[in-house]
């Protein structure tokens, strides 16, 4: 037992915890310099994958938080239909097909990222998701009808630095110019349609198939029965 | 060994793929008769609501008299104190009859072939070059109290009585059996000698003065009642005048209770209409200005008015014509042979109209765009102004549209829900009758659905065409059937009634009271969503705002909630600032004084 706390005494104190520390701490200067922060990032390791999962995971339990605490007033949540497995895997999914999607076209245009800091990238892009959509549930507690916009426009805000950061990183990770960046969206997320496309198809077939082996199955049993 | 393995294990897979259930669960089958009334939540699904109407009379033409027979295709019904009339079209007759207050029953009356002319009318009375007091296809009848100045301000129309040129009894058969409903109407050619015959036969039958004191000599003989109550009815109804839209006839004759006719309206002149024009009325109201508003066939601009000389003054509640830029840009892609197969972007076409008590026009609309109303465009009933805009209140969760959800699939659901006719209660309270489902749409003041029920079938409470309904009292309402002929009866239940009730204490201010009736529909109804709206507004006057967020917050009314969420901030604020500012304060000056008396201290031992 005294191993075990002294173990994990030892953690906290070690170079990984403070690596991780640091790491998870260098998403404010990412947010606010954007352009050096996601530069450094990959280039001079100044990120972790540790921290990368903390904020996804934290962008996961906002959503989810700000479903469930959000005020009434500005939360038309209807519980009855409510997942919390729909809703994580609505922000997990996407996310993943988004990293695959952009490694693929970037590999194909020259981009230096590999798929991991692709990752890290869109992670850390989270950041203001978080640190403005957590206060934001609060706020939305303590105001009426009328002030419930700031809700509305902070949330929105956050979703635009968001989405600013995560074009900074496509720049930055891969090293492109704004308009091959710009390009290099625009075909992931058509490539982002295509691989949903590819997935559904391949259950699609896959369900047939198995209908196919299951009814000739049927079929057998009918003509012996 | 090995090959007994095998044949085990798929024997084994047989047994497990066998004992699977081989046929999916079937699927739930649609059915109407699930519920019979209910509300839309805020959701906007259907949720199941007591009645708040139930069915306590179906009537043929029989059952209210052997003498009617069967009702062929009739158009309208108008109730008006205890007595009901009946457009029965097909039959080119109107049918009087009462609810009997004693036993509860509905008598006949009288029945309606035609209508009497003086000499004074008779030039008004002229139909396909003669003068013709028959009613032929007549689609809706408004009745309207007369007091004896508004009477006064037609002047005499009681001349002497048109006599018919010929036999009097063959011209009436003759009018009974015409059969070309589309017969040009050429009233100039035969003008002169018709009235020319009249002015020197003009003498006997009924005296000039008395019609109204004195009943006439019944003007349909051979259907006259000789039941004492019956007369007795007549004689207290004296001073209503009859609006019948004689369709066919392609005219809206205004006649006394006797069926003396004091105005005609007919062929409408002015520019905006067709040269060859035929004005066929289906649906007639009169205000208290004895204006006629007429829906008629073929107009598409709004509802037609008449002065109180049938002058016609202008078109009420014309309608703009909005088209979408989707649907504008859709209309360039298409081929010339499309578009014309297409519905046309013309002005919305009224179906019907009713008047309330304070004077406004209810009417409704069939022809609308389901897109329009999927988007929350397009508004089937109307509440017309004088100057003929829409002030109906929309504040509900959804429009008043009818059916919220429909399909085109579903046989028994087939489409948006089409109105064909509305009536306005006292209590600002209307009832929309949706064809399409043979359902009736009752909605508050404000918008919000109270209750629908009602259906396509063959029980009772359901239809086949419901075509138009008014009520007999602010309880009963009674809805025709045109395919069956029937004359159906609701009557308003407890649950109906406390609402009514409910709504009325809440306007007239009583709110605590409201209240408490609201709280005794929540035991009859736990997913009345006004319900809880109503209660919680209770409690806001009462200043228990907590309370009142948790009834707003079940309604999911958020405007209120916000009203109610402000005074409850306010109130806790109010309690809590003191501590808050004395919090804050020892904040501030806490670390201070302590750094000062470190300091201090510090001092004094370096001293």
């Amino acid at each position: 037992m005294k191993k075990f706390l002294s173990a994990i005494a030892g953690f906290f104190h070690g170079e990984s915890w403070a690596n991780y520390k640091k790491t998870l701490r260098y998403a404010f200067y990412v947010i606010l310099h954007p352009f050096d922060g996601f530069w450094d990032l990959t280039h001079e390791k100044r990120g972790s994958l540790a921290a990368a999962n903390t904020i996804t995971i934290l962008a996961v339990l906002t959503h989810l938080w700000d479903r469930r605490f959000a005020n009434f007033m500005v939360n038309n949540t209807r519980w009855s239909e409510f997942s919390i497995w729909m809703n994580t895997l609505g922000i997990l999914v996407p996310l993943l097909i988004w990293v695959t999607a952009n490694w693929c076209v970037t590999t194909l245009m020259d981009g230096k990222g590999r798929f991991l800091q692709i990752y890290m990238g869109t992670a850390y892009a989270f950041t203001p998701y978080v640190i403005i959509g957590l206060p934001m549930i609060l706020l939305s507690n303590v105001v009426t009808k009328e002030e419930g916009v700031f809700y509305t426009y902070f949330n929105i805000f956050a979703l635009v630095w968001s989405g600013f950061l995560i074009l900074c990183a496509v720049l930055m990770i891969h090293d492109y110019s704004l308009l091959k960046g710009l390009v290099a969206i625009i075909i992931s997320i058509v490539g982002m349609a295509v691989i949903m496309f590819v997935v559904l198809l391949f259950f699609s077939l896959l369900s047939d198939a198995v209908m196919y082996f299951v009814s000739l199955y049927k079929e057998i049993l009918f003509r012996m029965g | 060994m090995k090959t007994k393995r095998i044949i085990t294990l798929l024997l084994l897979l047989c047994l497990v793929i066998t004992s699977m259930p081989l046929t999916a669960p079937t699927a739930l089958a649609e059915d109407d008769d699930e519920w019979y009334t209910y509300t839309y939540s805020y959701w906007k699904e259907e949720t199941a609501s007591p009645n708040a109407y139930s069915v306590t009379n179906t009537l043929y033409g029989m059952d209210i008299d052997p003498e009617i027979g069967n009702l062929n295709n009739p158009k309208g019904l108008f109730c008006i104190g205890n007595l009901l009339f009946i457009c029965d079209t097909g039959n080119n007759r109107i049918i009087e009859a009462y609810k009997d207050e004693e036993d509860g029953l509905y008598k006949l009356s009288r029945i309606i072939y035609q209508v009497n002319v003086s000499t004074t009318v008779a030039d008004a009375m002229q139909y396909g070059g003669k003068v013709d007091n028959t009613l032929f296809q007549p689609t809706d009848i408004f009745v309207k109290p007369m007091t004896e100045e508004l009477r006064r301000s037609y002047g005499d129309y009681l001349g002497d009585p048109y006599i018919y040129p010929g036999d009097d009894s063959a011209t009436e058969q003759g009018g009974d059996a015409e059969p070309t409903p589309t017969e040009e109407p050429k009233e100039d050619a035969a003008d002169e000698t018709e009235t020319g015959d009249s002015g020197e036969s003009g003498d006997g039958g009924e005296s000039g003065e008395g019609g109204e004191a004195t009943p006439t000599p019944t003007p349909v003989p051979q259907q006259g009642p000789k039941k004492d109550n019956v007369v007795r009815k007549q004689l207290d109804n004296e001073m209503y005048d009859l609006f019948i839209a004689d369709k066919e006839h392609k005219r809206v004759i205004h006649c006394d209770y006797n069926l003396n006719v004091i105005n005609v309206v007919k062929n409408p002149v002015d520019d905006t209409l067709p040269k060859n024009y035929e004005f066929k009325p289906n649906k007639i109201v009169a205000d208290n200005a004895l204006r006629v508003y007429a829906q008629a066939d073929g107009i598409n601009s709004g509802l037609m008015e008449f002065d109180q000389k049938g002058e016609f003054t202008g078109y009420v509640g014309a309608s703009k014509v909005v088209v979408s830029l989707a649907r504008k840009i859709w209309r360039k892609l298409q081929t010339r042979a499309q578009r014309n197969r297409s519905t046309q972007f013309v002005p919305t076409e009224y179906n019907n109209l009713s008047l309330d008590s304070k004077g406004f026009i209810y009417a409704t609309i069939s022809a609308v765009d389901e897109q329009d109303l999927w988007a929350g465009t397009a508004t089937p009933i109307r509440k017309l102004n004088a100057m003929g805009s829409d002030i109906l209140i929309r504040n509900g969760n959804s429009f008043p549209i009818g059916d919220l959800a429909w399909s085109s699939k579903l046989p028994s659901v087939r489409g948006a829900s089409k109105f064909t006719d509305v009536i306005a209660f006292e209590n600002e309270t209307y009832a929309c009758l949706d064809m399409t489902r043979g359902k009736i749409f009752v909605y508050d003041f404000q918008g919000n659905l109270l209750y629908a029920f009602g259906g396509i079938g063959f029980t009772r409470g359901r239809f086949s065409q419901a075509i138009a309904m008014d009520n007999l009292d602010e309880e009963t309402i009674l809805v025709l059937d045109t395919t069956r002929g029937t004359i159906t009866e609701f009557s308003m239940t407890r649950y109906g009634k406390m609402i009514n009730e409910a709504l009325q204490l809440y306007k007239t201010g009583y709110y605590d009271e409201s209240a408490k009736v609201w709280n005794e529909i929540l035991q009859f109804n736990g997913n009345f969503e006004l319900a809880y709206v109503g209660i919680g507004r209770a409690l806001l006057r009462q200043e228990q705002y907590k309370e009142a967020m948790g009834y707003f917050e079940s309604a999911h009314d958020i405007e209120n909630y916000s009203k109610a969420f402000q005074k409850y901030r306010e109130e806790v604020v109010e309690k809590y600032i003191f501590y808050a500012i004395l919090a804050l304060v020892a904040l501030i000056f806490i670390p201070k004084i302590i750094r000062k008396i470190i300091k201090v201290r510090r001092e004094i031992k370096e001293a």
